[in-house]
């Protein structure tokens, strides 16, 4: 909505300023024509000078050559009438044949504001006489009873500038009214802009002169929830498919975990027999760790597992998880050493506490997929100012800088467009960073100074 | 501790599954327990719970005739026993409705044949005490009943809070227990702030079954994380 406003400011300045530039431009060239016609050509001046150079001598009347050929340039002619008997006692060789030789004061009066026979005339006082300069008939229009009111004329510089300002005001008031109108209906097309831009559905009235815009609008915004429906019923479809695909999966597994664990401890077989059995609970194993990541991995990448957040102490969760995973490791190949300080009793989360001890039972379940033969696994919380550093390392074989490089930053086929032929990371790692993502947390994997890999969380208190 | 009593005790298993319904059968038998019945829908088992008066109810939650939960609230009318759910449904919600409505446990399939009896022996642990709860350590035995720790031929009594940590730790025994975990079995919900007061009420405790408290056997330390109650013949 601001940048309506924006617009409308524009266009008022805009308007302004050539309505400015305009007027100064007339004047200015109203300024030069008139200079240019007035300086240049004036025929009163043409009179004067003529009468002055209209000469009596013993001879009679005579006119000077420059004066003449101004004259004849300008197909104009003149006479003189003399001041005592009102006779043309003097003329050019061109003087038109029905311009009277005789004249009265009125006659006079009258050639002087206008006319003789239709040619307009220009007086100028000679020697002796008046000398009266004709013009051809298209040469000059006269005004021949001009005259002003002298408070008009006084009060013109005021008058002036008091019409400027209505007209301005009054311009103003119409782009005003007109703008308004426009406005009214820009308003809700832009408003219906901003609720695309922010994924809502829109309508708007189809009317008013902006209502084919209107109409794209709601076009746009039906398209769009449209395509934003069918994408979340796709996600959902797929969300489902590998739920239902894992739910069904279940008991079958269970099946052969049952059996095969039955087998496993079984007096009745020899050593080598129950070992197989053992592998088919490993394998089995690593089956429902699959199902139980690949389920959690879509739910949380579709956004179907909600994040329930509240406070939690963190140090509480690492020390359960730690606890259960010492409790689990019965052949103690996998010991794990709390290395929190022992002053550091609670630091503070918000977080979803299943999810992240989820995410927690993960990385130390990594370390002991990678670690066949035993490692040690060191796990430490830090209250680092406004977070909270969860640290996981262990001293097995740990990854090459590309690997970390790597585990930090390509994503996982699952999330990913491009090519799913190449070997990624775990299911594991991706449920960790999606759970750290939903706590608005950080992951770095890194080389552990115990000789295999570090995983720190940290998250925002 | 004997805890042979608790073969004893009988359950019933409710599953469509026929084959799954023998497998955990041929576990829960090959293990010991004497009175096992199953049932494969929601007629058959309140028929059977009505006959056999189960003592442990091991529902699934999809049945053909019916839901597990609706069955538990049929079967908890009856008479008050535990109950445990064996489901393939992974789901949060389905975890919390079940908890709700007053079921003991919750085990997603597929599970290992361990896991299971662990789970349906730590139910009966907590729901069927021994009639004889002597329980032996190194140097003393703790007489839960009474409240009361034996040591030399002197019986020493435990205050209420020694017997709720050392209670926890037993239902555990074998297996480290948290401090936050111990502070919460004594102080309930909001057990922050308890460590202290742990620390001193454990070394009391020491005091009471260990012969050299300074150098414990039975209640050991394990450092920043928790303790573990060592009994005998665990």
């Amino acid at each position: 909505m601001k940048s309506i406003s924006k617009l409308i400011r524009r266009f008022v300045g805009i308007m302004t300023l050539s309505t400015l530039l305009f007027s100064i431009l007339n004047v200015a060239f109203f300024a030069i024509v008139f200079v240019k016609n007035t300086t240049t050509f004036s025929p009163w001046d043409m009179a004067d000078s003529a009468a002055a150079a209209l000469q009596f001598t013993n001879y009679g009347y005579s006119i000077s050559g420059d004066v003449m050929t101004k004259l004849k340039e300008e197909n104009a002619w003149a006479f003189l009438i003399d001041n005592d008997t009102r006779q043309v006692v003097w003329q050019t060789d061109n003087l038109p044949d029905n311009i009277p030789m005789q004249y009265t004061l009125s006659d006079i009066a009258e050639l002087t504001r206008g006319y003789v026979n239709g040619y307009p005339t220009f007086t100028g006082a000679a020697q002796n006489g008046l000398l009266v300069l004709g013009y051809p008939k298209d040469k000059f229009w006269k005004h021949t009873r001009a005259s002003w009111d002298y408070n008009f004329i006084a009060n013109l510089p005021r008058n002036a500038i008091l019409i400027l300002a209505i007209n301005t005001i009054l311009m103003f008031l119409l782009y005003a009214a007109a703008n308004t109108k426009l406005l009214r209906s820009i308003r809700p097309i832009a408003k219906g802009i901003q609720d695309l831009s922010g994924g809502n559905p829109v309508y708007i009235k189809e009317n008013g002169m902006l209502s084919e815009l209107a109409e794209k609008i709601n076009k746009t915004s039906e398209i769009l929830q449209k395509q934003t429906e069918q994408l979340r019923k796709k996600e959902n479809a797929r969300a489902n498919w590998i739920a239902g695909v894992s739910h069904d999966i279940r008991t079958p597994l269970s099946m052969i975990m049952g059996y095969a664990g039955q087998l496993e401890h079984s007096t009745q077989l020899p050593a080598a027999e129950r070992k197989k059995a053992a592998g088919i609970v490993k394998q089995s194993n690593r089956m429902r760790d699959l199902i139980n990541d690949l389920n959690l991995a879509s739910r949380l990448e579709y956004d179907m597992q909600p994040l329930t957040m509240k406070q939690e102490n963190a140090i509480s969760i690492l020390r359960q998880m730690v606890v259960d995973f010492i409790n689990m490791d019965i052949d103690d190949k996998f010991p794990i050493e709390w290395k929190t300080v022992d002053t550091l009793s609670a630091c503070y989360i918000n977080a979803d506490k299943d999810l992240l001890k989820r995410a927690i039972s993960n990385l130390i379940q990594n370390s002991i997929n990678h670690n066949e033969n035993g490692c040690v696994i060191y796990v430490s919380v830090d209250d680092d100012n406004n977070t909270c550093k969860i640290c996981i390392e262990d001293s097995g074989i740990g990854a090459s800088d590309e690997q970390i490089d790597k585990l930090n930053n390509t994503p996982h086929y699952m999330v990913c467009d491009t090519n799913t032929a190449e070997q990624r990371h775990g299911l594991g790692l991706l449920i960790v960073k999606q759970i750290i993502k939903g706590h608005n947390g950080k992951i770095v994997i890194d080389h552990s100074e115990y000789g295999g890999l570090k995983v720190v969380l940290i998250i925002p208190k | 501790m004997n805890e042979d009593y608790l073969l004893n005790k009988r359950i019933l298993l409710v599953d469509d599954e026929q084959e799954l319904l023998d497998m955990v059968l041929s576990i829960l038998t090959e293990f010991g327990f004497q009175t096992v019945k199953t049932a494969k829908n929601v007629k058959e088992a309140i028929e059977q719970a009505e006959t056999s008066r189960p003592e442990l109810a091991i529902l699934d939650i999809m049945l053909l005739d019916g839901n597990g939960f609706d069955l538990m609230k049929q079967l908890k009318k009856g008479s008050d026993y535990p109950i445990l759910f064996l489901t393939a449904r992974g789901e949060d919600d389905d975890k919390f409705k079940g908890f709700g409505l007053g079921a003991d446990d919750y085990i997603i399939k597929p599970f290992l044949p361990k896991e299971l009896l662990f789970r349906i022996m730590a139910i009966l642990r907590r729901s069927y005490k021994d009639e004889n709860p002597l329980v032996y350590l190194h140097d003393s035995q703790i007489d839960f009943s009474r409240a009361e720790v034996i040591k030399n031929n002197e019986h020493i009594p435990l205050t209420a809070k020694e017997f709720d940590i050392l209670s926890a730790l037993y239902r555990n025994a074998g297996r480290i227990v948290t401090i936050d975990a111990l502070c919460e079995a004594a102080w309930g919900n909001n057990p922050f702030g308890y460590e202290n007061s742990l620390m001193a009420h454990i070394r009391r405790i020491r005091e009471k079954i260990e012969r050299n408290p300074s150098q414990p056997v039975s209640l050991v330390t394990v450092k920043g994380l928790g303790y573990k109650l060592i009994t005998e013949g665990k």
